[in-house]
């Protein structure tokens, strides 16, 4: 299946705004006014839902499509036959398509399996998701966290292919490995030039402090901004 | 609104595709899915964390309620979300400069895709057909995708050699402990909020 590349899961929902208005606001634009609201990095509510590893929100207004000449299938037919009537021209412009419904696209690279994530997501951020979800079609159905997850698969596309640049570790091997590698730079710069004796004193204590086995001991927050 | 969030850039791509040219991508898709060698091209372009491709059926938009009206589309859509590290120019530059005959394979059969070379068609094409983040989120902000690569290659090294000569004798610990250093000296260093953690965050004024 083309969202899973080997533990990473690739999600991607589309789910449908329904038309009116909360507070003289259209119902598409208080949607992403409330995302707009959310924190930034540790401060974002996905920093509370375990192994994010990156996640957005968009609001779908309507779908476009770049105007300029391509290199379109028959374009250079069309342009011939365009020398004899103008409506081959015209035949080879593309359709203008609208959608009938604003939709909230979730776009979400995680870990493991998504119902346990999905599960794990209802838990954690439960309001947020009813404020987000609030005014989509089928969200009214919604009562908890199984219903949760039968609705966002009802959203669900799947990939037809999903790159994974990075790893697929889990978020906490992911997060220990980013905390080892700055603390154990820091300590390689900090201790130069020190008698072997000396150095292997200075570096048992320094695997004293950062237990590099321990995923649940020293390491960095989820949406860890600053260093 | 921000497509930044720390080092990663969110990029969100939709164009449309015939319907009945959708299959093709489809097989494309799954060729490379089943032959990962096939991406050997996007390897080499290591600022990416995870990208996808989703085509949509002019027909397969969610429809969840008797009151949802339906969609009436003359085409088929791509979406296209990439997660990156880098300015936009430099991403779609070297997605142009690196895998061109990759990137015409992929959107070839979509709507007027002018082709990757030259640039200035092609960055207009994404430009035009790129939507906004409104909420972007990473675990990891201070890390590009090559960090977290490098992190888990020192974690891995760092326990090893501390299981094989954390409690050797100082001079052999110090030999080692030499050979560890030049082993990850291309994983190390130190990862800052540079040059800007995200814009929303400083048009916020935190």
């Amino acid at each position: 299946m083309g969202n899973v590349s080997n533990n990473a899961y690739a999600l991607t929902c589309l789910s449908p705004i329904k038309k009116g208005h909360y507070s003289g606001t259209a119902y598409s634009d208080e949607v992403r006014r409330r995302l707009q609201q959310w924190g930034l990095h540790e401060q974002s509510p996905m920093a509370k839902v375990p192994q994010t590893y990156l996640t957005r929100f968009f609001v779908l207004d309507d779908v476009y499509y770049e105007s300029l000449p391509g290199t379109d299938f028959g374009g250079t037919w069309y342009d011939i036959l365009s020398i004899f009537s103008d409506r081959f021209r015209r035949a080879a412009l593309p359709k203008e398509d609208h959608l009938e419904s604003k939709y909230l696209v979730w776009c979400c690279n995680l870990h493991g399996d998504m119902d346990t994530y999905l599960r794990a997501m209802w838990h954690s951020i439960g309001d947020d998701i009813r404020s987000l979800w609030e005014f989509c079609y089928g969200f009214e159905d919604v009562k908890g966290a199984d219903t949760f997850v039968h609705y966002i698969k009802q959203c669900q596309l799947s990939a037809s292919l999903f790159f994974v640049g990075s790893n697929d570790a889990s978020l906490e091997e992911q997060l220990k490995g980013l905390y080892l590698k700055q603390e154990f730079s820091r300590f390689a710069a900090e201790h130069q030039g020190l008698p072997p004796a000396e150095l292997q004193q200075a570096y048992r204590a320094f695997i004293e402090r950062v237990q590099p086995q321990n995923l649940a001991g020293p390491s960095w927050r989820p949406g860890q901004s600053r260093p | 609104m921000s497509n930044i969030a720390g080092k990663a850039y969110a990029m969100n791509v939709i164009t449309p595709i015939r319907w009945y040219m959708t299959w093709i991508n489809k097989v494309i898709f799954l060729v490379a899915q089943k032959r990962p060698s096939t991406l050997n091209g996007l390897m080499t372009l290591s600022l990416i964390h995870y990208a996808r491709w989703v085509i949509i059926g002019r027909n397969q938009f969610p429809h969840l309620s008797p009151q949802q009206p339906k969609e009436k589309l003359n085409y088929s859509y791509m979406l296209f979300f990439s997660n990156f590290n880098g300015s936009w120019a430099q991403y779609v530059d070297s997605f142009t400069f690196a895998i061109p005959s990759g990137l015409d394979l992929f959107w070839k059969w979509n709507i007027r895709y002018p082709k990757s070379v030259p640039l200035t068609p092609f960055h207009s094409y994404i430009q035009f057909n790129q939507i906004q983040t409104d909420h972007y989120y990473t675990a990891y902000p201070l890390a590009a995708a090559n960090d977290v690569k490098a992190a888990k290659r020192v974690k891995t090294a760092l326990i090893e050699f501390d299981t094989q000569f954390g409690n050797a004798d100082p001079d052999q610990f110090f030999k080692q402990y030499k050979a560890l250093l030049r082993g990850l000296q291309h994983d190390m260093g130190d990862m800052q909020p540079t040059p800007i953690i995200s814009l929303a965050e400083q048009a916020k004024g935190h």
